[in-house]
């Protein structure tokens, strides 16, 4: 799915976290949306997720010296950690329950394509204009109801009901063109190859 | 309206998706209409977006892992020493400026109530540097507040003139242009949307110290020194009036429910001209306005939640009492007695205004009525306990009396106090019903002082003396008999 020029990116930027950790910080902005995308649809839970997707990079970091390029991008390496991560969670509480089947609510596995959709999403989250990205932050992230949000920002509640349509009506919008860029770049490189 | 109607119809959508998502995942309202139907969508894809200090947070976190786990030596390089603090209104945009003209790396910001940035640091280059939103309240005040600042930022680029070009058109105003300086830099400074000042600069020639004398020694001796001092853009702060123009040491202040319909009021009514008004963001509520009768300052702003409508008695002194009653009745005011000759030779008749205060219309006929220090506004407070408050603004404020009738049981029928510049009217409130308490702006020369002596009469303190936005020292105050007062010094001139 990738071009090779970024998996030589990526790849490099892999080498020198490898040497000097300090770099690392490089990998976790290129893959924090992914692995949170894909934690946060696995456990549905805002405060488990955000702790599980720590874990996830502290232990990314402290193992990185292990990773070895194989041709899969470093976010299955993430996503892999990620996975385990999840399923021992699952396997504690089933024993603190005791209860030998757990039931995880959604252990059928996420498909590249959905996580890459997420994350996508919350990324355009960042690239609102300041005052509709506060209100979808508050709104989604903080879930505090329309009036909180106004007394906060000294607004009415109209206009905070405005900036939340006004934002997801711009995500939505962006949303589209970036899934269209990225199926349009997609045939465009199985074109390439079908011509080489 | 269509819009209203939409934004409204998402919202219900999205309050059930936050509250009840089993629910709305069942009812998909079939009937929404297409648009709404994709925007519930993105809606739901949203629901568990990371708060967004976390991963500001937790990149810091890793970030304090890598440097404590290399050695010591790289520790210690990348954590400097010293570290300038900045405090701005806004903190959030002001990491945007420098992201955009500096080029600035966020590592972290930590949010606090109101979504106000607690603290936040930036990476520019090899150095970092915190900032936090304003809190007055731990005495974190941003240059705006204090209408300037005492440290200028100094930075290190590689290019000068393309990061000047960038902070302008960001919205910086250049203090001083970029040009080659004789210490073998060439510098510039500007000041930021938020006050912050910095010197940026970039290196054009490597000097020795010798050198560098030698220039200094060459230059002092042409006088240049001496002419930079009185460089045009580094003119001192002219001293401010300790009560700006146009105004007198009392200046009443009426906060009503309406208040753009009283200034519409005083002008057709009372003549008045409007000075000044500045809205409250997102409405059409007046948080400050002046008005201007004849040698008079009027203050007036919607009541807000802080300081409830606040109504006040006043004499309004004019040539022609009938002509101005009738004025005022055609603009909306009530009559509370028709003109009238008083006893003491004054014509007087007098109106309830559209906000609920009275005006005394009177016309002077004595001329030993008039005085040099009457002008055309005489607050007038109707109290219970006019004579206990006499005294008190005596020991609070150091009122001198300058007329007093009091009735046989001792009550005040009618009193006037000077305070500095102005005069004060007052007179016992039939009963409590009655009472008009009123709001007073008293501009002193040293509001410290004042302060502390009514602080010491047991006034209730409703803001504390701090310096405010639009350039008074001020405290807002509220003494035993209901009167509001609010005493400032005027410290610097500041656009609001």
């Amino acid at each position: 799915m990738k071009a090779p020029a970024q998996d030589a990116g990526e790849r490099r930027l892999v080498e020198a976290a490898q040497k000097d950790p300090r770099r690392f910080a490089e990998l976790y902005e290129n893959n924090f949306a992914r692995v949170y995308a894909y934690v946060v649809r696995r456990l549905r839970n805002r405060e488990e997720a955000q702790d599980l997707t720590a874990e996830v990079f502290h232990q990314a970091l402290a193992n990185l010296g292990r990773f070895e390029w194989r041709g899969l991008p470093f976010s299955a390496w993430l996503i892999r950690i990620a996975s385990n991560a999840i399923a021992d969670r699952w396997k504690l509480a089933a024993r603190e329950h005791g209860n030998p089947s757990p039931g995880e609510p959604s252990s059928k596995d996420v498909s590249p394509e959905e996580i890459e959709q997420r994350a996508r999403l919350f990324r355009l989250v960042e690239t609102l204009p300041n005052d509709q990205r506060r209100v979808i932050e508050m709104r989604f992230a903080q879930e505090k109801s329309i009036n909180e949000i106004a007394r906060e920002l000294g607004r009415t509640d109209g206009a905070i009901k405005q900036l939340q349509f006004r934002g997801l009506e711009s995500l939505r919008s962006q949303f589209e063109v970036s899934a269209r860029q990225s199926t349009a770049s997609k045939s465009a490189g199985k074109a390439g190859r079908l011509n080489g | 309206m269509a819009k209203q109607n939409l934004s409204e119809q998402l919202d219900q959508m999205v309050e059930a998706l936050i509250t009840r998502p089993a629910v709305a995942r069942r009812q998909r309202e079939p009937k929404a209409k297409a648009q709404l139907q994709a925007l519930a969508r993105i809606a739901g894809e949203l629901r568990g977006l990371p708060r967004e200090d976390f991963k500001a947070r937790l990149k810091a976190d890793l970030e304090r892992r890598t440097t404590m786990g290399s050695k010591p030596a790289v520790a210690t390089e990348t954590r400097q020493t010293a570290t300038a603090y900045l405090c701005v209104k806004n903190a959030a945009a002001a990491i945007e400026f420098y992201k955009k003209v500096f080029g600035a790396t966020e590592i972290m910001r930590l949010v606090g109530p109101e979504a106000r940035i607690g603290h936040a640091e930036i990476r520019i280059g090899n150095s970092s540097i915190y900032l936090s939103d304003e809190h007055p309240e731990f005495g974190s005040i941003s240059p705006q507040t204090l209408g300037g600042t005492s440290v200028k930022m100094n930075l290190s680029v590689p290019d000068v003139d393309a990061v000047a070009a960038r902070a302008v058109e960001a919205g910086g105003k250049m203090v001083r242009p970029v040009q080659d300086q004789f210490y073998g830099e060439r510098s510039g400074q500007f000041e930021d949307p938020f006050g912050q000042v910095w010197m940026i600069s970039t290196t054009i020639e490597q000097l020795s110290a010798e050198e560098l004398q030698r220039r200094v020694d060459e230059m002092t001796k042409q006088g240049a020194f001496t002419q930079a001092e009185r460089k045009p853009d580094e003119k001192a702060t002219p001293a401010v009036r300790p009560i700006p123009e146009g105004f007198h040491t009392l200046t009443p202040y009426l906060a009503v429910n309406g208040a753009a319909r009283l200034i519409d009021f005083l002008k057709e009514g009372f003549g008045a001209v409007e000075k000044f008004r500045v809205g409250k963001p997102g409405g059409k509520l007046i948080m400050h306005a002046e008005m201007r009768i004849g040698d008079s300052v009027l203050e007036l702003a919607d009541a807000s939640e802080e300081f409830g409508a606040r109504l006040l008695g006043n004499i309004l002194h004019v040539e022609d009492a009938d002509a101005v009653y009738q004025r005022a009745l055609k603009a909306g005011a009530t009559s509370l007695f028709a003109p009238t000759e008083q006893p003491w030779g004054d014509r007087e008749a007098g109106v309830k205004d559209t906000a609920g205060n009275h005006w005394n219309i009177t016309a002077i006929r004595k001329t030993g009525h008039r005085t040099d220090d009457t002008r055309a506004i005489l607050p007038y407070l109707s109290l219970v306990g006019a004579a206990e408050f006499v005294e008190f603004t005596k020991r609070a404020f150091g009122a001198e009396e300058t007329f007093m009738l009091k009735a046989p049981d001792g009550k005040v029928v009618h009193a006037r106090l000077r305070i500095g510049d102005s005069i004060l009217a007052l007179g016992e409130a039939a009963n409590e019903g009655a009472a008009m308490p009123g709001a007073l702006h008293m501009y002193i020369g040293d509001v410290d002082s004042v302060y502390a002596a009514a602080v010491r009469e047991g006034v209730k303190v409703l803001r504390p003396l701090r310096e405010e936005s639009y350039g008074d020292r001020a405290a807002v105050l509220q003494d035993a008999f209901g009167n509001w007062w609010f005493p400032s010094t005027h410290v610097k001139d500041a656009q609001f």
